[in-house]
């Protein structure tokens, strides 16, 4: 049965700040414009980040990036580079970022609570000294994502904390999930069989560079 | 794989650093001058060091690391994250680069490529081996071991600052190069070419930090037969002999994927490999994260 859509009440700024207050003078505080000793062990060991970028509309997108812990070169305190690696869906970002250079990112490691925000302007870039140091098993990324930081914070780890992200006993949640492949044919009505689907995609994930 | 505990990390020079790991189960495996290891750091990349402590002491290993300016995270992590005290997993000692017996020996040291030379260098003092050492770098402040160098061998080390003094003339010294005198050269790859133009080719051993660029054929498609499996793999033109054998499941070990550390070794049985290694494959032997087939097809071992 199809969900009934729904419209729930939007509040404006003024209710909303009623409602849950000013930020704490050490929360305002803690925002940095640029990426300082702390948060550069941060980056160096994160193999994980989200990157929402939207373009000139409005229209928002948020993709994951990943690789070996540090595939994200602080080029110094002001600049980090990020790989362009295939099946990044590069298309989107670079799309919008080319309308609306603003970029948000959330570094995430796993085992830690805290999280990493950076936010900035950003560009692609095929400059042959970035690229040189973003290789990953002998591949070269063709283009990198070069960011200049306005802000660097720290995010608390309640939100990990609830939702138990790294307890390993969470991963059974992935158990309850239908395969991609039973996904997709569900979704798209495919009268194949979804295990040639997950064969396809299980071979995809064999190369990953 | 052996596991180690970092037991410190000590500025030697200017942007380099020396590691003295302690094996953690009892003595470590022994290893000759010339040898190198791999270290597995906690960002999950693993990179080579040759070894520059003492062979004799079974308890630690040394190796000293620069602070590469384009790093892609292996000299970086070393340097400005790697703490004392923590555990470390090293392989097994290989070595690409044994000092052969001669009656003298030319050591050629460019910046961090003393490493593999200081072991060679005490080594030769120590047999009462008459040998030399030139070591160039770009600036004394930047030369690692330059103490530990003058007090083995005093007067035969020449250190030129290359900065003040200009490049070493190597042409100088191979004209006065005694007839069975071996050349062991470490060093950036300007070094490495200068030596290769005036020593001999078949008493100069050089080791290289990075492959040199080279021009190869174009890649072409090839098969490879895995004689103990049976399977037979087609190798695309846009993929390394490597991930198509690992992507099979053939648990081909792997390091530098530039054909410079020796690590995926594998045994050829049939077919003529075309080489790209840097390493010079034994007969019969290839690297198969850069070489690729001359023959249409190649049967291996595995």
């Amino acid at each position: 049965m199809a969900h009934t859509r729904t419209r729930p009440r939007p509040l404006s700024p003024e209710q909303v700040l009623a409602l849950v207050g000013e930020p704490e003078p050490m929360v305002k505080n803690k925002i940095i414009d640029h990426i300082d000793e702390q948060y550069h062990r941060f980056i160096a060991h994160s193999p994980f980040l989200t990157m929402a970028t939207s373009d000139a509309a409005g229209n928002t997108d948020c993709s994951p990036r990943g690789d070996y812990p540090g595939f994200v070169k602080v080029l110094d305190a002001h600049t980090l580079a990020i790989p362009d690696r295939p099946g990044n869906r590069i298309a989107d970002s670079f799309r919008n970022l080319a309308e609306n250079d603003g970029i948000g990112l959330l570094f995430l490691i796993p085992g830690m609570r805290e999280t990493l925000r950076v936010n900035g302007r950003a560009y692609p870039t095929d400059e042959p000294e970035v690229l040189a140091r973003l290789q990953a098993e002998g591949r070269t990324p063709r283009l990198a994502i070069v960011v200049r930081v306005e802000q660097a914070y720290a995010h608390c780890g309640r939100a990990l904390v609830r939702s138990r992200l790294w307890d390993p006993a969470s991963r059974a949640l992935a158990e309850e999930m239908p395969t991609p492949g039973e996904m997709l044919t569900a979704q798209l009505s495919l009268d194949i069989d979804p295990r040639v689907i997950d064969e396809g995609l299980e071979e995809a994930y064999r190369k990953l560079y | 794989m052996q596991r180690t505990l970092l037991e410190r990390v000590e500025p030697l020079a200017r942007d380099v650093v020396s590691l003295v790991l302690r094996g953690a189960e009892g003595p470590l495996a022994p290893w000759e001058p010339g040898a190198h290891v791999d270290l597995r750091l906690p960002n999950w990349l693993t990179r080579q060091y040759s070894l520059c402590g003492d062979p004799a002491d079974r308890e630690t290993y040394r190796v000293a690391v620069r602070h590469e300016r384009l790093s892609r995270g292996g000299s970086e992590y070393v340097h400005r994250f790697l703490r004392a005290g923590r555990p470390l997993e090293v392989s097994l000692p290989r070595n690409n680069f044994p000092l052969l017996p001669a009656p003298e020996y030319l050591f050629l040291a460019g910046g961090i490529g003393i490493t593999p030379l200081l072991p060679m260098l005490r080594a030769a003092v120590g047999a009462g081996t008459p040998c030399s050492l030139v070591y160039a770098g770009g600036s004394a402040a930047s030369m690692p071991f330059l103490e530990e160098v003058r007090s083995l061998a005093g007067d035969r080390v020449d250190i030129l600052a290359t900065g003040e003094r200009g490049r070493p003339d190597l042409a100088r010294h191979a004209a006065a190069l005694g007839p069975d005198t071996l050349v062991y050269c470490c060093g950036p790859a300007p070094m490495l070419r200068a030596a290769e133009a005036v020593f001999p080719a078949g008493r100069l051993h050089v080791e290289r930090f990075r492959p040199e660029a080279r021009g190869f054929a174009p890649d072409a498609p090839f098969e490879v037969e895995c004689a103990r499996s049976g399977d037979t793999l087609r190798v695309p033109a846009d993929e390394s002999l490597l991930d198509v054998l690992r992507h099979a499941g053939h648990a081909v070990p792997s390091s530098c994927r530039e054909g410079v550390c020796g690590s995926c070794e594998i045994t050829v049985l049939d077919g003529e490999p075309e080489h790209r290694d840097e390493l010079g494959a034994p007969a019969g032997r290839m690297y198969p994260c850069v070489s690729r087939a001359l023959s249409p097809r190649l049967v291996v071992d595995l």
